[in-house]
């Protein structure tokens, strides 16, 4: 039990340490795009019709505390991001935690049902099609997850809205309709949301379970033939207990190593498909911050965000793998 | 398009309640009961008052001969409900001015009610589309984007060398909260926000006058007084074309500050904030920018403790809710504006904002007719689509000339001095300018709809603009390009196709640019005209940040980007016309000509004499009322220098979409897709309505 302890602390550890340096690397990366905050919330309020020195800028920036040190700055901003304090936003001026609020937490709801639903679909799916001889089952499934991955989610996006436009009046867009926007959390904003959040969860588990069955049914394939699994067909054990004790349970270690990198993926489709469907959560904000306001405060809260949460999902797996594959948790407890 | 009319200044000067009083104290002709619902489309038989489109309540009764009887939305009761902070609402003579602002529909008495749908980019990113529509100021342009009529103010006054302003506001009005409206307010406004140092770290250009304060005199409870320190005609103009208005509601702002209450502090602490100041932010956004984010965005978990979600507003509409969505507003029960059969202005109910900051997503929106109205953020690329859905999706697109143009500028400062000697030489510049095919730009990239011109500083040109100036070297001719350049000492020494600077240094000019200046099919396509009179070119995209921090830090050779103001802007600011000829953010040369004017001739590089002309010139031309004989002599010798010595290059002028949905009524086609007058402000989006 003590080594199991040390092993959760020692990867705990790492954990927080990958963590700082993905952070010093964002802040970095930020660093190097020319324009600096006090330069963008400028150009900002030029676009409002301000006119605007090189003094402005400068009065600003000192007010904002660019002109400390680099490494200072990082510093105290990881110090206080470990305390859920990101502080305000560049272009906007409002607090980072409170502007993300439930933000963050819906896009990754979004993410792990999709996830979750892309494994649900695609453990069952990919050992059927491993197994399976029917070429026609084998055909169309292969050609269904085939064109989940070749087809650009931001594309399926705008089908399925320019169909909807067509047929039903409604581009679908929103996360919420007019009337539930500025209410408070009820049943009924639960369920309108839900009759809505459907679609992007749809688009991006579309594809992540296309990559899904590929990889259960490629370890699959890999796993069947082995010769223990002919072994134990030759003491009798057949049918579907001899794929699911055998070489489903050898296929499982790999794949939940995969769930924290599958999030990531999932959560790099987001922010585009978010963008296309107009839904205000974290996903799009990133992009706002990114590429149009360029908010670096914002993109760098949500990126650690992000960043914490997949290293978090990591930490998990590896208790999980721990606990659930012998090989590992003998390699732990000796 | 049609040459632009001078503003007429002049004239209002005696404008006002001042000529109204004498008017009409000759009454005493019999009144007849109810008023005859004149629009401007028939006016039966209304005279026409003072200013075109609009009355002051009495001079409307006298011209009518008759008395309003004055209705309200019936749903007023349940909207008020929604303003937080709003008691039980007095009956409507006492919610509207004595002599309420009297407006005549474009083409029907409206109906109330509807929901107005907008689309905008984000929070506070390309809302003006939005904001405009419930704005009010001081005063207004009229749709002739040419006369400044009343709003919120019934009349003003200038005093003869332009130093004094004066405004007479309307007795009774109120804010949205129905606290009286008054001369203290704009006062407030002006000393104890626009000049408080912990609310603006620096005052705005606009509040001051050749960089000083003015002060502000409350005369009465109606009347409130601009002492300049020097003349600036242009002050009005900025009340009327401003987003920022000259007014802010003292009861209830000053209440925070804790120069103006002791307890502001220890109120806001109680509520949950630092200080009074920082709840005077959270509802002023320190900024004049009317759709800063609100308490109910900016502290979700506090708003409830404060007295109300948003400060009062003069404006048609007050926000209800506010979210990273989008934004609701409510009609604002205390409005100043009645129409001609005497219904409380607004006719729409409500409105509803969300935001869409995708191009694509934005288009579908608006061919599913999603939205009711839209000009920001359409450009010219959409027009196809969104013509050809006109009838299917029942809305209606106007195309309408935009005021800046793509523009292009050589550096004539260069640091390679060779360089600077070739830029800097007038038969290089006209050179590179009839180098340019602009028919062909225009039919490539623009679809033809555009209009070939040289930049003439004045977006309209005014009448005082020449006509020979508006095509100055504008016409496409390679073989006097090819002649200019000669004589400008260029060749091609090394056969390599490419013309050599007079010392036989390589002469590539590199194109920077970053489509959010201008697009791209144009600089390829100017790059390539370039090149075809030997003049090497390299084109390369760069974002914003970098195209502008490499424009300052003087690293171009040549600069690109929109340029053009009006006559009304320029009236306010000389930027336009001295060194560097425009800010940070915008079309920029001579950084060192700039240097060399900041620090009064110790460093930099000395400039010509006709941009020393022009700077005196643009002074002058502000000190002097719009429309006199000086006035346009002034304007017409400042055309005559910027163009004939060609800093700027334009290229073509192109006009953009605007969008509404066929139900919104009394809407008049726009003279610009702009923001300079302050979008559809001059159109008087107060008498819309939806007919649904």
């Amino acid at each position: 039990m003590f080594q199991f302890a040390r092993f959760a602390a020692t990867r705990a550890g790492l954990a927080i340490i990958t963590l700082i340096m993905v952070s010093f690397i964002v802040f970095s990366l930020m660093e190097l795009v020319p324009g600096d905050c006090a330069e963008r919330y400028l150009a900002f309020k030029n676009t409002q019709g301000s006119g605007i020195s090189v003094a402005d800028i400068e009065a600003e920036r000192n007010r904002l505390g660019l002109d400390k040190p680099y490494i200072v700055r990082w510093g105290k901003w990881i110090v206080n991001a470990f305390q859920g304090e990101y502080g305000d936003s560049c272009i906007l001026r409002l607090n980072i935690s409170q502007l993300l609020g439930e933000k963050f937490w819906i896009s990754l709801a979004i993410c792990l049902t999709s996830l979750l639903l892309a494994y649900l679909i695609a453990i069952p799916v990919g050992i059927i099609s491993a197994t399976s001889k029917n070429p026609l089952l084998n055909n169309s499934l292969r050609f269904v997850s085939y064109l989940g991955l070749a087809m650009p989610n931001f594309l399926l996006a705008l089908m399925i809205m320019l169909f909807s436009t067509i047929v039903f009046g409604d581009s679908l867009t929103g996360l919420f309709s007019k009337e539930f926007r500025d209410a408070a959390w009820s049943y009924e904003r639960v369920v309108d949301f839900l009759s809505r959040a459907w679609l992007p969860v749809f688009i991006l588990g579309w594809s992540a379970t296309a990559f899904a069955i590929q990889t259960v049914r490629a370890l699959m394939s890999d796993e069947v033939g082995k010769l223990y699994v002919l072994a134990a067909s030759a003491r009798g054990v057949s049918g579907r207990r001899l794929l699911w004790r055998y070489p489903a349970r050898h296929s499982l270690g790999p794949i939940i190593n995969s769930l924290g990198f599958d999030l990531n993926r999932i959560f790099n489709e987001l922010p585009i498909v978010a963008l296309i469907l107009t839904l205000t959560e974290a996903g799009s904000l990133l992009i706002e911050a990114l590429a149009r306001s360029n908010d670096q405060q914002l993109a760098g809260a949500i990126i650690f965000l992000l960043t914490a949460s997949i290293v978090g999902i990591n930490f998990i797996t590896d208790i999980i793998l721990a606990l659930t594959d012998p090989r590992v948790r003998r390699s732990i407890l000796g | 398009m049609k040459a632009f009319k001078p503003v007429k200044l002049a004239l209002p000067v005696c404008g006002g309640v001042v000529l109204m009083a004498a008017q009409f104290g000759l009454s005493g002709a019999a009144i007849a009961a109810g008023c005859p619902a004149a629009t401007v489309a028939d006016m039966k038989g209304v005279p026409a008052g003072m200013y075109p489109q609009q009355y002051n309540r009495d001079e409307f009764e006298k011209l009518a001969n008759c008395k309003l009887s004055l209705k309200t939305n019936p749903d007023i009761e349940k909207l008020n409900k929604r303003i937080r902070g709003n008691g039980d609402l007095p009956p409507l003579a006492e919610r509207i001015p004595e002599d309420a602002l009297i407006v005549a529909p474009y083409d029907s008495i409206g109906k109330y009610g509807g929901t107005f749908d907008m689309l905008s980019n984000a929070t506070e990113a390309g809302t003006s589309d939005f904001l405009a529509i419930r704005h009010v100021n001081l005063v207004r342009y009229s749709d002739d984007l040419q006369t400044i009529v009343p709003n919120v103010a019934k009349g003003w006054e200038w005093n003869g060398d332009y130093t004094q302003l004066t405004f007479f506001l309307r007795k009774g009005h109120k804010w949205s909260d129905g606290h009286p409206f008054g001369a203290e307010d704009v006062k407030y406004w002006y000393d104890n926000l626009s000049m408080n140092p912990n609310i603006y770290e620096k005052p705005k250009d606009f509040v001051l006058v050749a960089g000083e304060r003015m002060t502000v005199d409350v005369i009465d409870a109606q009347t409130v007084r601009f002492n300049l320190p020097a003349p600036k005609p242009g002050l009005l103009v900025h009340f009327a074309n401003s987003y920022a208005q000259g007014f802010q509601p003292k009861h209830f702002l000053g209440k925070w500050d804790p120069k103006m209450n002791p307890d502001a502090d220890k109120m806001a602490q109680a509520a949950g904030f630092e200080n009074g100041l920082d709840v005077l932010n959270n509802y002023y956004g320190n900024s004049d920018w009317t759709d800063t984010p609100s308490p109910m965005l900016r502290s979700p978990d506090r708003v409830g403790k404060l007295p109300a979600d948003t400060h009062p507003t003069l404006e048609s509409h007050i926000l209800v809710a506010e979210s990273t969505e989008g934004r609701h507003l409510v009609a604002n029960p205390y409005f100043f504006q009645v129409d001609t059969a005497g219904n409380q202005l607004p006719y729409v109910s409500e409105q509803d904002e969300i935001y869409v900051n995708e191009d694509e997503v934005r288009l579908l929106k608006l061919v599913n007719a999603e939205a009711d109205f839209k000009e920001q953020s359409l450009q010219l690329s959409t027009a196809p689509l969104l013509l050809e859905n006109q009838e299917k999706g029942d809305y209606t697109v106007h195309l309408r000339p935009e005021i800046t143009m793509s523009t292009f500028s050589f550096n004539v400062t260069s640091e390679n001095l060779e360089k600077r000697k070739v830029f800097g030489d007038l038969r290089f510049r006209q050179a590179m300018s009839v180098a340019i095919n602009r028919a062909e730009i225009n039919e490539s990239a623009f679809f033809g709809m555009g209009e070939a011109k040289q930049y003439v500083g004045f977006s309209p040109p005014p009448a005082f603009v020449e006509e020979k100036w508006k095509q100055h070297y504008a016409q496409h001719d390679p073989k006097l390009a090819s002649k200019l350049l000669e004589e400008a000492g260029l060749k091609d020494t090394d056969g390599d196709g490419f013309l050599e600077m007079p010392n036989g240094e390589k002469l590539v000019i590199n194109m920077q640019f970053a489509v959010q200046g201008v697009p791209a099919a144009l600089v390829e396509l100017v790059g390539q005209h370039w090149a075809a009179v030997g003049i090497q070119t390299t084109v390369k995209e760069v974002t914003p940040d970098e195209f502008r921090s490499a424009q300052s830090a003087n690293k171009l050779d040549v600069s690109m980007w929109r340029k053009g103001q009006p006559l009304a802007v320029i009236l306010g600011t000389n930027e336009m016309w001295v060194p560097p000829y425009q800010d940070y953010f915008n079309l920029r040369t001579a950084m060192l000509w700039a240097e060399w004017v900041d620090t009064n001739g110790a460093s930099g590089v000395e400039p010509p004499d006709y941009a020393k002309q022009l700077m005196d010139d643009i002074n002058a031309f502000q000190s002097t009322p719009v429309g006199t004989p000086e006035s346009d002599r002034l304007g017409a010798r400042l055309v005559e220098n910027m163009v004939g010595n060609l800093l700027f290059i334009g290229t073509v002028q192109v006009p953009a979409p605007i969008y509404h949905r066929n139900a919104v009524q009394n809407f008049v086609e726009y003279k610009t897709h702009s923001y300079e007058y302050y979008r559809s402000y001059p159109y008087r989006p107060t008498q819309w309505w939806l007919d649904e």
